[in-house]
């Protein structure tokens, strides 16, 4: 756990560091100021830099404190749920084009419901499921003109 | 007077009737869910508003607002789990009512409460709007690059504790804000030869990516452990008014709360949670009875539920007559408006009066008919909290899907979604607060533009963010509001040596 702790500001500074690098390789302009479109990124990524280090500073003094949240997300059943529901979600962004709306929607919804809720409540689920994908359909492509594939 | 007559008649169209009953009960709706605010509500919902016309959609929005002030409490009362920041106050004393069997009348008075908070700032709102307007039309772009400065360094430091993530949330919302290509002078900045990046990022993406999906991510870690309802009063709720003792009790609380309420909520940064909480502590300091608060004292109640519907009124004075949002909400309203191509600003008032006016007399219907469905529809309402999580998280990863499918008609933009999901997940488990993030990125490319505005008119002297007086007193501002955390310290540390010395 400790490792997150650490780890999320090393982050910042590596995205900090990312941006300034990359600052440099903005062009220069040739409309009004040349460097005119440099000041932003380049003060800010510094900013976030120094930020960052002090976030660092911050964790380090406090490796002691609690880790309740961090436990809970590598809990082994949070994190299987996050990650069905970001698997389902690259599944339905691959097929949402090519099966339509009303199908892919059933099935993510279907399936995720399933997992989510029990096959118990099988019943919930496809009345949920169907009333769900039926009504956002209807609404957004026949009421409110929005062209769904 | 003309433009109020005018506004009044666009309110009472019957399509933007049925628009402020709907987005009411939908904002309740969303408002109640544990764990979900008016942000959430609002970033769902916004795809609802494409394709209407643009007075509806805020009239729409706002009531949506509004009316998750209104539905904010009944979790607080019923579960002692607030929906958000803001209904975090309506547990201290709504859910000791609701164990002495008092649930129905604490959701009586809250709503109540709400109504008289929402409509004593309406009011607030007609008077203030206007000349707040036709003070900003001095404004030019360094007041404005200062004044968004102000918006950003006081939502930081009012995220008491987390300064520093705070302004390391906004300045990645400022970085990711400049991704794209630069207005001023056509020149590609990070966009890494993808072309879809050079429009920039979605803000809108950004905020249904961390509001919507990240929020649901967020609450799968605590799933399993959610708050059953109180085991003997999940059902019987007492009776559903109020007694005549309770309301003099808390008549001059509400009444006292709402001006308060309303004044926090048009300075920047601060908004509903703040206002709740100054209004609880302020109530508890003046009362002959200090020692029932948190208790189940029925004006603990009621004075923040009217400070907080306030506030949610007055945080839409500075988006309308600046375009510049105070807090979460309002910046997701502001990027909800420009994708609908309104620019608010104080030009706003001039070119779209009936806009204004007609969203001005909706909030006072919609804070009738939320009384209304609040009271009349309490059953229905503690039934929709039963709906198990279970179902309703995939269902709002579901909307989400949808609205952002809705912004571009492109699936790369679901995996962006995705990606802000993660990331708001992420922010969330670490205590980052998100609003800094999403304010920063919707008010960056103005915040640099205008920058770069005040500096080109100066020939590059910074002499400008100096030369008049509301630029020094932005500054001053800024500095006292860096600063502020510091002084509350200070001041509670004075305080403690107090008490401690006596």
């Amino acid at each position: 756990m400790k490792i997150v702790k650490v780890g999320m500001p090393v982050l910042m500074i590596l995205i900090s560091v990312t941006f300034l690098i990359s600052s440099f390789a903005i062009p220069k302009a040739n409309l009004g100021n040349p460097n005119g479109p440099l000041y932003f990124p380049i003060g800010l990524s510094v900013l976030m830099l120094i930020l960052s280090l002090i976030y660092l500073f911050n964790e380090l003094k406090t490796m002691d404190g609690s880790y309740e949240k961090i436990k809970d997300l590598f809990d082994k059943k949070t994190l299987a749920r996050i990650g069905v529901t970001i698997i389902l979600g690259i599944i339905y962004s691959l097929i949402f084009e090519t099966v339509g709306f009303l199908i892919s929607t059933i099935l993510f919804l279907g399936l995720l419901l399933f997992y989510l809720n029990g096959r118990k409540k099988w019943l919930v689920n496809i009345a949920v499921t169907a009333g769900f994908s039926f009504i956002t359909w209807y609404g957004f492509s026949q009421l409110l003109g929005v062209s769904l594939p | 007077m003309e433009g109020f007559l005018e506004g009044f008649l666009t309110a009472i169209q019957p399509i933007n009737i049925l628009w402020i009953v709907l987005g009411g009960f939908l904002g309740t709706v969303v408002g109640m869910l544990p764990g979900l605010g008016p942000a959430t509500a609002v970033a769902v919902l916004i795809p609802v508003t494409f394709g209407m016309d643009p007075t509806s959609a805020i009239i729409l929005m706002a009531a949506i607002y509004y009316g998750a002030m209104y539905g904010g409490s009944r979790s607080s009362i019923l579960l002692n789990t607030p929906g958000d920041g803001s209904a975090i106050a309506a547990t201290f004393d709504g859910y000791p009512m609701a164990k002495k069997g008092q649930a129905g009348q604490a959701m009586a008075i809250s709503a109540v409460a709400s109504f008289i908070g929402g409509v004593l700032a309406t009011i607030g709102f007609v008077f203030l709007a206007k000349p707040l307007a036709s003070f900003a039309l001095k404004f030019g772009p360094a007041e404005y690059f200062l004044l968004m400065l102000l918006t950003l360094s006081a939502i930081v430091s009012l995220s008491i504790g987390k300064m520093i993530k705070g302004f390391i949330a906004m300045s990645i919302g400022l970085l990711l804000s400049t991704i794209g290509i630069d207005p001023q002078t056509g020149i590609h900045r990070f966009t890494m030869g993808v072309p879809h990046l050079s429009e920039g990022i979605d803000f809108l993406i950004v905020i249904i990516g961390v509001y919507a999906v990240g929020e649901v991510f967020y609450n799968f870690l605590t799933i399993n452990k959610e708050k059953k309802g109180p085991k003997d009063g999940g059902d019987s709720m007492g009776k559903i008014w109020f007694t005549k003792e309770q309301w003099k009790r808390s008549k001059w609380p509400m009444l006292r709360s709402a001006p308060l309420g309303f004044i926090i909520g048009v300075l920047p940064g601060a908004g509903g949670s703040i206002a709740s909480m100054i209004s609880y502590s302020t109530e508890k300091q003046i009362s002959k009875k200090p020692e029932e608060f948190g208790k189940g004292a029925v004006e603990g109640l009621a004075a923040p539920e009217s400070a907080n519907n306030a506030a949610s009124v007055g945080a839409m004075i500075p988006l309308l007559t600046m375009g510049i949002p105070g807090s979460g909400t309002t910046a997701v309203m502001l990027g909800a408006l420009i994708m609908l191509g309104v620019r608010p600003g104080p030009m706003l008032f001039e070119n779209d009066p009936v806009m204004v006016w007609g969203l001005i007399n909706s909030m006072f219907i919609g804070n009738i008919a939320l009384v209304i469905i609040n009271v009349l529809l309490v059953g229905l309402l503690v039934k929709v909290l039963k709906t198990p999580a279970k179902v309703l998280y995939p269902l709002i990863i579901m909307l989400a899907f949808i609205g952002t499918y809705t912004l571009s008609y492109s699936t790369v933009d679901f995996y962006l979604l995705l990606l802000f999901g993660v990331i708001g997940l992420l922010m969330k488990v670490m205590d980052f607060p998100i609003a800094p993030l999403v304010l920063a990125l919707i008010v960056g490319t103005d915040m640099e533009q205008n920058f770069r505005m005040a500096l080109t008119s100066s020939n590059g002297s910074f002499s400008i963010f100096f030369s008049s007086w509301i630029t020094v007193v932005l500054i001053i501002l800024t500095v006292l509001s860096l600063f502020y955390p510091l002084l509350i310290k200070l001041f509670k540390k004075k305080k403690n040596d107090h008490t401690i010395a006596s």
